[in-house]
């Protein structure tokens, strides 16, 4: 049987209705008075606002802070607030050292409440080994001095919806930087949790932080910092590396995340500890490292390519360079090196501001910070952060034009 | 100064669509997009051991290699794109209060003759106006084949002869149709479950675009790629360079150029000025108007539609990353819809405030991929929309508060409405508002559905109006906010649509 529908009493006027469609619209756009487009909207300059492409600061201040750091105090240089952040993330710093444009991820060690007032933390410690920006944002950066910086970024924050009320937080070293400002939220009122802090160093003397953490500590009953030196027995510390039963000892039988910020080394010690406990998943997390620096010890990757150095051909917009990368190094750094400007942020394998596609080659992507999207591995795609070349490559690296 | 045939703005599925079918064709075609992957909502992003799907609940209109739907023709057959695609089983769970207050809980399967057969279990003497509203459904999709075959210009008698029953409800709302149809209340209440999809209650959502994606979904069945929407947008884009396309990431349109007769001849970028005639853009028309382009150049009439359309539904995702299976937490469907009642204008009403929000629609992607995360794990997603731009009132302080409350509330609606538990089990989660909508696809208010397809302004009558809706010279639109309205295979048509009348465009104009 044939389908007949009828919605009004007489078809031949729903046929009229449908031709009449376009003309009901025409006449609904002509009778609406002519306004002037809007240019901006309140949604999207306050999202604006929250995530800017990028921020100007100013070098207010640099505190020596313990014997091998700085704390650097950063202002906005229009004098209007700095982009809110959850405590615990960081920005990256982009910074013009001869030819080389690069960048490094520092934690904010400030409180969220000076971001409304324009003002950031980050604390700067001499890294011997990979001695590059450190020693240049230490020694060459001047009080006065512009930089260009992310907004906040990375995951180390506290959230309610998956954390337990109690936070241990272990740190080794400048690993603390991101508890203090965790400790400054605890204190202002930002956030709403306990947080015990192991604070691992070698000596009493070399604990940076101390009188902040200690004054942050006595300001806010939910902060408490417990020290624990590795080289020294003294009464008053833990004795010793942060060990599972420490872990234990400070967790206290209460439902307990464990938030970690520290050195490749120390994690590596860390997971055994952690192992132990037999804990969720959920309730371990960490700080990202950098690239890893002894790739050659990671799982799957071929020893003998360690010591080889192998051409690459970069293909940035408009441009194509020849240069040369170590099997050991990431190829960004040497991509870097070489003059070329390619995006980068957490320089960690996680974020993909780097997302890069590999046109030939081989390369050894370290299964710990192999922060790639799946089909990204199909289709060729790597972040060069954390990826180390196995044998001669092309490489097709993004422009980064965002903001002029 | 580079010189192109065409240039697309943004690298959503309509960009995508729009640049593949230019390239296609053989022109010098340049892909801007500000972001440095492509996809804008249909992408993915990791935490921890996860990767989310950002947005697709399920792609219709696909359908399977034997009986391809359209979008499958256009981006499998016609662009190459060759990635593995998943079939979703069911079309829908709805558990919510009908009308006349019972208790709803069904699942409807895809096929029509099983959904058809559901429906009569769960209502029974429903078969009949279920049945037409399917052969209902053929018509309306045949119709609307000829309606885009003919550009926007049908002849009025091949549609009388033809596409008759199109011709007498294409013009009425849903409601008026179904009650037409002596469709029972309930079975309208469960067949309208899809209309948060669209954005706009059953009262004022056009019969016509409802039933053409119902009927898709049904006769097609419901399909996903395997490696989540990147899978596809960054598939797409490698088919678009592997015809010859050129792409700029990280790059923003600013300023697009004209000659002294307004005609589009060229774009700035932040990554230099490009000469060109003729420009797609994925992006919305009054953003563009307003911020692209110099004001002479834009007619009145496009001041006037701008102020007489409503931006629609603004994105709210919780993005769950658990750490027990789907089977251990008892997750058996793909999709749960979870309003708090079948009456879609109360509904609508409720979704205009953050505090009457009650609206969920839950994803659990490992039902249908068992690898969509690891063994032991599994991931769910919970979908909101604003229907007012409420989302403009927050202060930035209460930003967290506000997003994590709401999220909270979903969590909970989510579990007292299933019975199934999820909070203990949250490994990773992620948050996205409005705002961060706002952030990542520069949509306006985070309304990724562009604008309302409300009463006046659905798609029958921006598709009849196809060949006057974008008035400058050289200048076109696709995705959510052009002639189809929202959904992944609205806005791949709709950039597939747009390449086509522009290559028309240069054939005439001889470049």
């Amino acid at each position: 049987m044939a389908l007949k529908v009828k919605v009004g009493l007489i078809g031949a006027l729903d046929m009229l209705k449908f031709k009449k469609l376009a003309d009901t619209r025409r006449k609904a756009i002509e009778n609406t008075p002519v306004q002037p487009l809007p240019k901006t909207l309140v949604t999207n300059e306050k999202a604006k606002a929250m995530h800017p492409e990028r921020q100007m600061v100013r070098v207010k201040e640099k505190r020596p802070n313990g014997p091998d750091a700085v704390t650097i105090v950063l202002e906005s240089t229009d004098g209007k607030p700095l982009a809110p952040f959850r405590a615990g993330q960081y920005i990256s710093v982009s910074v013009e050292i001869g030819r080389t444009r690069t960048t490094r991820s520092y934690s904010l060690c400030s409180s969220p409440a000076w971001a409304e007032q324009g003002i950031y933390h980050i604390t700067v410690k001499r890294v011997e080994e990979d001695g590059f920006v450190s020693p240049f944002l230490q020694d060459q950066l001047k009080v006065g001095d512009t930089l260009e910086i992310s907004s906040p970024q990375g995951h180390l924050y506290y959230e309610p919806l998956r954390d337990a009320p109690h936070v241990l937080a272990l740190a080794g070293g400048s690993g603390i930087t991101p508890f203090v400002g965790m400790a400054y939220a605890l204190r202002d009122g930002y956030e709403d949790f306990d947080l015990t802090i192991l604070f691992g160093s070698r000596t009493e003397a070399g604990i940076v932080y101390r009188r902040e953490l200690e004054e942050l500590a006595a300001a806010c009953d939910r902060v408490h910092v417990v020290h624990v030196l590795s080289d020294e027995e003294k009464p008053g510390f833990e004795h010793g590396f942060i060990s599972a039963e420490l872990i234990e000892k400070y967790a206290a039988g209460q439902e307990t995340s464990i938030f970690m910020c520290g050195p490749q080394a120390m994690y590596n010690y860390l997971d055994g500890e952690i192992g132990k406990l037999g804990l969720d998943r959920k309730h371990v997390r960490r700080e990202l490292f950098g690239a890893i620096k002894d790739p050659w010890n990671q799982p799957g990757y071929p020893v003998e390519k360690k010591d080889q150095t192998f051409h690459a051909r970069i293909i940035v917009p408009g441009q194509t360079y020849q240069i040369e990368v170590k099997a050991s190094e990431p190829i960004l750094t040497a991509v870097e090196r070489a003059g070329i400007r390619a995006p980068s942020r957490c320089r960690s394998g996680e974020c993909g501001w780097c997302r890069s596609r590999l046109l030939s080659g081989e390369v050894f992507v370290p299964e710990v910070t192999d922060g790639r999207r799946a089909a990204d591995k199909d289709f060729g795609y790597i972040h060069p952060c954390s990826s180390f070349p196995l044998s001669d490559i092309v490489l097709e690296v993004p422009g980064q034009y965002q903001s002029r | 100064m580079a010189k192109f045939d065409a240039v697309v703005i943004g690298a959503g599925n309509g960009g995508l669509a729009a640049a593949c079918r230019l390239a296609k064709a053989g022109k010098k075609t340049l892909l801007v997009e500000q972001h440095n992957l492509p996809g804008g909502v249909a992408s993915s992003f990791r935490r921890g051991r996860f990767e989310f799907e950002t947005a697709l609940h399920e792609l219709c209109e696909f359908g399977s290699a034997d009986n391809p739907g359209g979008c499958r023709k256009t981006i499998v057959d016609d662009f190459g794109l060759d990635i593995n695609w998943l079939m979703v089983p069911d079309n829908f769970r709805v558990i919510t209060t009908a009308r006349d207050g019972r208790h709803i809980d069904v699942t409807l399967p895809c096929g029509r003759e099983n959904f058809i057969n559901k429906m009569e279990e769960y209502v029974p003497g429903s078969r009949e106006s279920v049945t037409n509203f399917f052969l209902l459904g053929d018509e309306t999709l045949e119709a609307g084949h000829y309606m885009t075959d003919s550009g926007g210009k049908p002849d009025s008698n091949v549609l009388k002869t033809k596409y008759p029953n199109f011709l007498r409800t294409a013009a009425y709302p849903v409601n008026r149709v179904l009650n037409a149809l002596k469709m029972p209340p309930l079975a309208q209440d469960i067949i309208n479950t899809y209309w948060g999809y669209l954005g706009v209650d059953t009262e004022h959502l056009s019969f016509m675009q409802y039933v053409n994606m119902v009927s898709l979904y049904v006769n097609h069945g419901a399909w996903i790629p395997e490696k989540t929407s990147n899978q596809l947008t960054t598939g797409l884009l490698e088919r678009f360079r592997a015809m010859g396309g050129t792409v700029w990431f990280n790059c923003r349109a600013e300023e697009i150029l004209f000659d002294e007769e307004k005609r589009v001849k060229g774009l700035r970028t932040t990554a230099g000025v490009v000469d060109t005639r003729y420009i797609i853009c994925n992006a919305n028309p009054t953003m563009v108007y307003a911020n692209l382009c110099p004001q002479e150049v834009v007619p009145d009439r496009e001041r006037k539609l701008a102020a007489a359309r409503r931006y629609s539904a603004r994105m709210f995702v919780v993005y769950l990353g658990l750490n027990k299976s789907a089977e251990e937490l008892g997750l058996k469907d793909y999709s749960y819809f979870l309003p708090a009642s079948a009456d879609s204008v109360k509904e609508y009403n409720s979704l205009k405030r953050i505090e009457t929000n009650r609206f969920n629609i839950a994803l659990c992607y490992n039902v249908v991929n068992p690898k969509a995360s690891p063994e032991g794990t599994s991931i769910v997603s919970l979908t909101t929309t604003y229907t007012e731009d409420c989302w403009s009132e927050i202060d930035p302080k209460d930003y967290v508060r506000t997003k994590n409350q709401v999220a909270s509330g979903m969590i909970d609606w989510f579990e007292q409405q299933t019975g199934i538990i999820i909070r203990p089990y949250i490994e990773e989660i992620e948050i996205a508002t409005p705002w961060t909508f706002c952030r990542y696809a520069s949509v306006p208010q985070g309304a990724a559905y562009g604008y309302e397809l409300r009463d006046w302004d659905n798609m029958m009558p921006r598709m009849m109006m196809m060949r006057e809706e974008y008035p400058i010279h050289g200048l076109r639109f696709c995705g959510a906010s052009s002639i189809r309205g929202d959904g992944y295979n609205s806005a791949i048509f709709s950039g597939d649509i747009m390449a086509k009348l522009t290559l028309a465009q240069m054939e005439e104009e001889g470049c």
